[in-house]
């Protein structure tokens, strides 16, 4: 599974860099994402609401997160 | 410009490839544009950004979304130390590195004894080799990094990665593990999947492009902290508008390097020891680090009572460039660390001085520069109220 470490930035860097990740990924393949910023609880769900991709989990663990987020199709 | 003599100083410093500046031309010139920018400026950049990537990842097999490029090799050991152990502070506070590390690697991991980390220095065999079971055992619970050089900077001793990085592994430590290429990407092969390793410094010197550049490759899943902070280029890695000319240039050099690496290290190691044998027809003048299995190109003497700076300047009269043995303790007036790990004592610590050839040098720069060495080692001895 492509990961997108994001630690040690602050958003709006982790969507920046989830974004990318997401347009060379194929349809429907689900990227993980690593961040620290404490903001990515409120704006991964909402950029995903927003562009469509699909957020399967955001999982907390400790000071970090995991998101998994599934590509939208084309 | 042509200066008369020989320039054997391409560890420092040396001339661009020709290939290598026609690359990064069109970036000081009309391709000014961002690579981030949304507009028609932007495309050529960004495709040159992408494609310097995609050969410097080629060099090191790696995959390209993996390198991130750094203001130089300097900034990339210290991106890796201090990233990996920041962003990994679940692992431990323990750092593992040799006695034989470029200064930076050694400074970046002697700042993370300042914020309470640990460090451990694992010696080296008289020739500059880090035995593995001497690594492994080093590694504790709580070890966090362990970093070791591919080629050593200053004597030239290529390690056994592979080896090295297996003995860590087969502890059952989840460190991370990095090494520095930064001596010989470029002109030894480098495989970042044979190595096994986390991450992997190299700059654009040893493949004849810019010193200027560097990149670090990381592995994904590795968790690295970006130094430079506040922008999404590199990844998130490292921050800033990136140094398109130079980054150019070294994309190129790694290209270069990648199709004519077996050549050119054949070609510099010839030269090489024709340089070792001359200089070692001199009396009581050793090598520092191993006959074979040395840097191409790379060769280090010690001249026994004779003060290595001096040696370097009466050199550097006759034409001839070379660098004291260790550039960053010459001014000090202190022994080098890397030769006292190897076991020199004086005079062999202070009489240092490394010749660093470079894929152009010819057979002519060789023969001068040792005969320029035994005049000028005859004629300091002379001066010398020490000797044997």
């Amino acid at each position: 599974m492509r990961t997108v470490d994001a630690l040690g930035t602050y958003c709006p860097v982790p969507l920046q860099l989830l974004d990318r990740a997401l347009a060379r990924a194929a349809d429907e393949e689900v990227v993980a994402l690593l961040a620290d910023d404490p903001l990515i609880e409120v704006d991964l769900p909402a950029w995903c609401h927003e562009t469509g991709h699909r957020l399967m989990a955001l999982q907390r663990e400790g000071d970090e997160w995991q998101g998994l987020v599934r590509r939208r199709r084309r | 410009m042509d200066r008369p003599g020989a320039y054997l100083d391409h560890g420092a410093s040396g001339p661009l490839d020709p290939r290598v500046r026609a690359a990064m031309r069109p970036f000081l010139e009309d391709e000014f544009g961002s690579p981030e920018a949304l507009h028609e400026w932007a495309r050529v950049p960004a495709e040159a950004l992408e494609a310097a990537r995609g050969h410097v990842a080629a060099l090191i097999g790696a995959p390209d979304e993996d390198v991130v490029f750094t203001g130089g090799d300097t900034e990339a050991r210290n991106l890796a130390v201090k990233g990996l152990l920041s962003a990994n502070r679940a692992l431990g506070r323990h750092v593992v590195a040799t006695a034989v590390e470029h200064p930076a690697t050694l400074a970046a991991c002697r700042t993370a004894t300042r914020d309470g980390g640990e460090l451990t220095l694992v010696g080296v065999d008289e020739l500059g080799v880090v035995p593995p079971e001497d690594l492994a055992a080093a590694v504790r619970p709580d070890t966090a990094l362990v970093t070791l050089p591919h080629g050593q900077p200053e004597i030239g001793t290529i390690q056994d990665v592979p080896a090295l990085v297996a003995a860590v592994r087969a502890t059952g430590s989840p460190a991370r593990v990095h090494v520095d290429a930064g001596a010989t990407a470029g002109l030894v092969p480098v495989d970042v999947t044979a190595f096994g390793c986390d991450a992997l410094t190299l700059g654009g010197r040893s493949m004849s492009g810019p010193g200027w550049v560097g990149a670090l490759y990381v592995r994904p899943g590795a968790r690295i902290h970006p130094l430079v902070e506040g922008g999404a280029q590199e990844a998130g890695k490292r921050a800033g508008a990136v140094d398109l000319p130079g980054i150019a240039g070294l994309g190129e050099a790694a290209r270069i390097a990648a199709a004519e690496l077996g050549e050119r290290a054949a070609r510099m190691s010839a030269l090489a020891e024709r340089l070792v044998e001359r200089l070692l027809a001199v009396p009581d003048v050793r090598l520092n680090g191993p006959r074979s299995g040395r840097v191409p190109g790379h060769v280090q003497v010690s001249a026994g009572w004779v003060d290595g700076e001096a040696l370097v300047l009466a050199l550097a009269e006759a034409g001839v460039a070379a660098s004291p043995g260790s550039a960053c303790s010459a001014d000090a007036r202190k022994a080098a660390p890397v030769l006292e790990a190897i076991g020199l004592e004086p005079p062999w610590t202070h009489s240092a001085v490394l010749f660093t050839l470079g894929p152009a040098t010819t057979e002519a720069e060789v023969d001068l520069a040792a005969v320029a060495f035994a005049d000028a080692v005859a004629r300091l001895r002379a001066l010398s109220p020490i000797g044997p």
